[in-house]
């Protein structure tokens, strides 16, 4: 369990709508500190510390973030962009806020993208669960 | 036209990014940065809005591996 690697498998998107003219699918990888950073504070968890955690069994080196109820904590190796974990499949930790935490890290890189190029960015929840960003390249606000 | 890029993240941070108002590989150039930033590409679509350029002439559909049916 020590040192697993979380891989974010693809999913089908529904998204139908006219004038769409590239659609691409992307397995996020976690390595920039300032968006674990805003994950971090968009999910109300204590800010990510640089250090070397013990797991049950080995250690892992890289930005450890506490999440709730996991006994030990989530490791962001960002110079590979890899997670290092041990929940015990769940038993130590409920991967419900693995997936929540990547979700956070995901929209909050985008968005910390976006803004540095200078385009306007909307977040919207969406039904299901999962979050729809939209930045405005060109054109108008999002 | 309104140019924009639309980025859906699903409750598991799996991520699918769709450009809208753009013509010929512009699309392509104006999310690079995005798809960059956000980790690696595992796979691409081109819509029938790919292959028309800005006067509206579609070009190179016969040549299109990867279209997806209409």
């Amino acid at each position: 369990m020590a040192g697993a690697l979380a891989l974010v498998t693809h999913k089908q998107f529904q998204v139908r709508s006219k004038y769409l003219s590239h659609i691409v699918n992307i397995q996020t990888e976690v390595r920039d500190p300032a968006a674990v950073l805003a994950a971090c504070q968009r999910l109300g968890l204590p800010p990510p510390v640089q250090r070397t955690v013990k797991l049950f069994s080995g250690s892992a080196a890289g930005l450890a973030v506490e999440l709730p109820g996991w006994r030990y904590p989530l490791v962001c190796e960002t110079a590979t962009g890899s997670l290092k974990y041990d929940n015990y499949q769940g038993a130590w930790g409920d991967t419900l806020q693995l997936d929540q935490f990547l979700q956070a890290y995901a929209c909050e890189k985008a968005k910390l993208e976006a803004r540095r190029r200078g385009y306007s960015t909307s977040e919207q929840r969406l039904a299901d669960g999962s979050i729809k960003l939209t930045i405005q390249v060109a054109g108008g606000a999002a | 036209m309104t140019q924009i890029i639309e980025l859906y993240v699903s409750s598991t941070g799996e991520t699918r990014l769709a450009t809208r108002g753009f013509t010929g590989a512009s699309c392509q150039a104006a999310s690079q940065f995005l798809e960059a930033a956000l980790g690696v590409q595992q796979q691409e679509q081109f819509t029938s809005e790919y292959y028309r350029t800005a006067n509206g002439v579609a070009t190179k559909l016969e040549v299109c591996p990867s279209l997806p049916p209409s």
